[in-house]
């Protein structure tokens, strides 16, 4: 009657589609709440999701990466930063501009939703099996042959940016003049 | 799920995060969008490596974390900077560049 | 065989450099040593040049071009880093070398106080050097670089008192007739490169009996171009003004100009083409009618000139035009003989008078001096043998080269009668002015009691003597120049001989220096007497004929009467007006679309998403 890989199949789209949802729910909330502190919990929450769809779709490393850097790390610097400068909220007030923007947006989504029905793209076979895809290893194996110049790179641009923050935060700068 | 899911749930953030950069005025929520775009994009990457079977999209999605580690970091820095000679964050006010 | 010619051109251009460098922070001697080594050094290569050349049979000498490397390969045009070496150049080698090493000595004691020590010795290297480019060059290109760069050097020295409004004018009146020269001189280029397709010497020289015949337009046009540029070089009508303003100069500097670099220049280019000349006999007669008439014109300025440089000046003009004369009526190696003669007694001439300036302090007025016969017995001998050799007093070495040449002005195919009957009158006066200078100069009684001259230093001393001997003894080298030179110039001159018309040439040089001596020695009354008979004479030969002030008239004038039109009303109205214009309206532009710069990063997205938004229309539509 039910086949099993039939029912692993139809539970598997049916939790990828309410997550997917989930994710799309949460960045609303993130564009729309006044108060900064629950913009920033509703972009957790849409990390969360969106580490949940990584995993779905065999990528167990940058599910973690995605957990422990963006949801982690990253957030936590936002939520310190709000708590240092305080959370106020913000006057959401219509104006000519907001209405543009929400046209400009509005006509991008649709462009984008009909760039999409161009149909499946094909797939490429065989390159890398199936149990071993997306695991640290492969991501390893994979970033230190192939893609081992734009990780150094990627380093050196962590290092630049940590010399960069230490600077703009030790140094002081007078006030600026306004014109 | 196919491909067509995965389009629409990336492009739909992509857009609410544009949208958001645009209308909000708090530097840390324009951030955010930002944050926002940058997911969307690492979302699809990710999706389409597995319909590929591929790994270069993980691997791409990596260094567009990375990348967006450094930039939220810097941006928080100045963000503070700007606060601290300041004492105000809507961005709005921050016209100096004006023509 | 000798390769190294090389070395000629490259130690005074290493002095030059070295001086330039360093000669402020090295001592006064070691800059002497350094000015004056170089340029002796060049002249030994020189002669080790002209032995190789004299070891050579006669029929091999006709030239050898030592090419460097190539330096511009494009199309059809091909420029060698190459001099030529054959008679001719070693020739002018020797001479711009060799009297201006002498000069060279000779400034270390003239200039020995003067604050600009190093930058004077390195001037005198840097003309040497552009002397040496302009003879040595293979082809027209360095010809007019060698050219060009000796008017620059010119410039340079004759505006060396810097501080001196004077001389910085002369220097710029020097520059700009030679800039006219060189404009004819770069145009005959153009026009050489079209008729021929190449600029080398040797090449053109083959080509050009093939290509024109005699008195072509084409040939013409050359000829005459370039000697736009002989003429402004040498100092020829109606180019000439530049030369006896050049006296602003030390004296030294007076001394290279006139007798071993610079004027002759326009002598060596004519010899050089002398293939092209021949086949524009046009042309030649111009040269010789040109050169006749400014001996004489220079002659009869001289005559009244009343400070001494000025008036050897005037006097190395009148000598360039008999080498003109020589050359138009095609006695080249008279001419080139001339030339050397010329050098030997003119810097004799003007470093005697710089010792005699030297010697009273810096005065140049004739009318001051006087009686320095007993307090400066070395330089009045040297001064007299000058001044002989100048009048052409028979066996000086003036005697030789000016006599020939007014013999074959009369025996020449291309001479004539007018030729020889100006010759001649330009001889006499020749020797009338300059024996009044040195009746002036060195008899009588002081005239300026204030003053007490005394004899130059010995550094000083030599040189006159050396220069001495040549004027007096290098008469006798006539033959051997003329055999010497015979392979370039195709042919050995036909030495006239011709009793009457050698004895009245003498009367006229003796006759001159007789009516000096009457005038000058015995009594002042007679001199303002002929003055008040030819007042209107004398005053138009003593105003130089007004030449400046009809150039002024002519030229500059009008020059500048359109230079203010169009700067009121081209330039203010039309340059300048547009130009503000242009900016005002990009400025009232700019602050029209200068509102979409808001300055607020929020629109900016809002820009960029727009941008997005068209880009993906295009897309996905079209």
């Amino acid at each position: 009657m039910f086949d099993l890989a039939t029912v692993f199949e139809f539970t598997r789209d049916t939790v990828i589609f309410t997550v997917g949802i989930t994710a799309v729910l949460a960045s609303l909330g993130v564009i729309l709440c006044s108060s900064p502190i629950y913009c920033a919990l509703y972009l957790i929450s849409h990390m969360i999701c969106l580490a949940l769809l990584f995993l779905l779709y065999n990528a167990e490393f940058l599910a973690a990466v995605q957990i422990i850097v963006y949801a982690g790390a990253v957030m936590i610097l936002f939520l310190f930063i709000i708590a240092l400068l305080g959370g106020k909220k913000e006057i959401q007030e219509n104006s000519l501009e907001r209405s543009i923007a929400f046209t400009f947006i509005l006509t991008l989504l649709g462009e984008l939703y009909l760039s999409a029905t161009v149909g499946p793209t094909q797939q490429i076979e065989g390159k890398i099996s199936p149990e071993f895809f997306g695991t640290a290893k492969a991501i390893g194996l994979e970033l230190y042959s192939k893609h081992l110049i734009a990780f150094e790179l990627a380093s050196a641009l962590l290092l630049v940016a940590a010399v960069g923050v230490i600077c703009l935060a030790k140094f002081s700068f007078a006030p600026l003049k306004r014109r | 799920m196919g491909q067509e899911f995965v389009l629409l749930i990336s492009s739909s953030v992509f857009c609410i995060g544009a949208c958001g950069f645009i209308i909000r005025k708090n530097p840390l929520i324009m951030f955010m969008s930002v944050e926002l775009m940058l997911n969307s994009v690492n979302f699809l990457l990710i999706a389409y490596s597995s319909f590929l079977n591929s790994l270069d999209g993980q691997i791409f999605a990596l260094i567009i974390m990375t990348v967006a580690a450094a930039e939220v970091v810097v941006g928080l820095a100045i963000i503070l900077t700007i606060f601290r000679t300041r004492h105000e964050m809507d961005v709005d006010h921050i016209n100096a560049l004006k023509g | 065989m000798f390769a190294s010619s090389w070395l000629i051109l490259l130690f005074p251009l290493a002095g030059f450099i070295y001086l330039s460098w360093y000669g402020e922070r090295i001592s006064k001697t070691l800059v002497g040593v350094i000015g004056c080594g170089t340029i002796g050094a060049s002249f030994l290569t020189s002669l080790v040049a002209l032995s190789d050349l004299l070891f050579l049979p006669a029929e091999e000498r006709v030239g050898r071009v030592e090419v460097l490397y190539q330096w511009i390969s494009a199309a059809n045009f091909k420029l060698d880093l190459a001099i030529l070496v054959d008679p001719l150049s070693v020739f002018m080698f020797l001479i711009v070398t060799g009297v201006g090493f002498v000069i060279h000595v000779y400034s270390i004691g003239y200039m020995h106080d003067d604050p600009a020590y190093s930058r004077f010795f390195s001037y005198l290297n840097l003309f040497i050097f552009s002397m040496l480019v302009l003879v040595a060059a293979a082809d027209f290109f360095f010809l007019i670089v060698g050219w060009a760069l000796v008017g620059l050097a010119s410039y340079l020295l004759i505006g060396f008192y810097k501080e001196k409004t004077s001389a910085v004018l002369a220097a710029r009146k020097a520059f700009v007739m030679n800039v006219i020269g060189d404009v004819g001189m770069v145009i005959a280029a153009f026009v050489i490169f079209e008729s021929f397709g190449t600029l080398n010497f040797i090449d053109v020289f083959a080509a050009a009996p093939g290509t024109f015949r005699i008195n072509d337009d084409q040939i013409l046009l050359i000829t005459l171009l370039l000697l736009v540029g002989a003429f402004a070089k040498s100092a020829q009508l109606p180019l000439h003004t530049w030369l006896p303003d050049a006296m602003e100069g030390p004296t030294p500097v007076s001394a290279l100009i006139h007798a071993a670099t610079m004027v002759t220049a326009g002598v060596y280019l004519i010899a050089r083409c002398h293939v092209l000349y021949e086949l524009a006999p046009y042309t030649m007669y111009l040269i010789a009618t040109v050169g006749v008439l400014t001996a004489v014109f220079a002659g009869t300025m001289g005559m009244v000139q009343y400070d001494i440089k000025r008036v050897i000046a005037y006097s190395t003009m009148s000598q360039l035009g008999y080498m003109f004369l020589a050359m138009g009526i095609g006695v080249y190696s008279l001419g080139m003989f001339h030339l050397m003669t010329h050098a030997f007694f003119k810097a004799l001439l003007f470093l005697a008078a710089g010792s005699v300036i030297h010697a009273l302090d810096g005065e140049q007025d004739i009318r001051k001096m006087g009686g320095l016969q007993k307090i400066m017995p070395l330089t009045h001998a040297t001064f007299l043998i000058g001044a002989l050799a100048l009048a052409g007093f028979p066996l000086t070495s003036g005697y030789f080269s000016k006599e020939a040449i007014i013999l074959s002005s009369y025996h020449e195919d291309m001479g004539n009668f007018v030729f020889w009957a100006i010759a001649l009158i330009t001889a006499g006066m020749t020797a009338f002015y300059i024996f009044r200078v040195y009746f002036y100069t060195f008899s009588g009684k002081s005239r300026s009691p204030g003053a007490h001259p005394h004899e130059s230093p010995a550094l000083m001393d030599v040189p006159l003597l050396v220069l001495a001997a040549l004027a007096l003894f290098g008469g006798f080298l006539g033959p051997l120049v003329d055999e010497f030179l015979a392979p370039v110039f195709g042919r050995e001159v036909h030495h006239h001989h011709d009793g009457l018309l050698e004895t009245i040439a003498l009367v006229a040089g003796v006759g001159g220096i007789a009516t000096a001596a009457l005038l000058y020695v015995t009594g002042k009354d007679r001199v303002g007497l002929i003055k008040e008979l030819f007042a209107p004479l004398y005053d138009l030969v003593f105003h130089k004929y007004y030449v400046d002030e009809i150039y002024d008239l002519l030229i500059v004038k009008p020059t500048k009467a359109i230079g203010a039109f169009l700067e009121e009303k081209a330039e203010k109205k039309g340059i300048d007006y547009a130009v503000d214009e242009i900016g005002f309206q990009v400025k009232e532009v700019s602050r029209g679309i200068s509102f979409w710069q808001t300055g607020r990063v929020r629109t900016y997205a809002l820009n960029m998403v727009a941008g997005m938004v068209i880009i993906l229309l295009f897309v996905v539509f079209l």
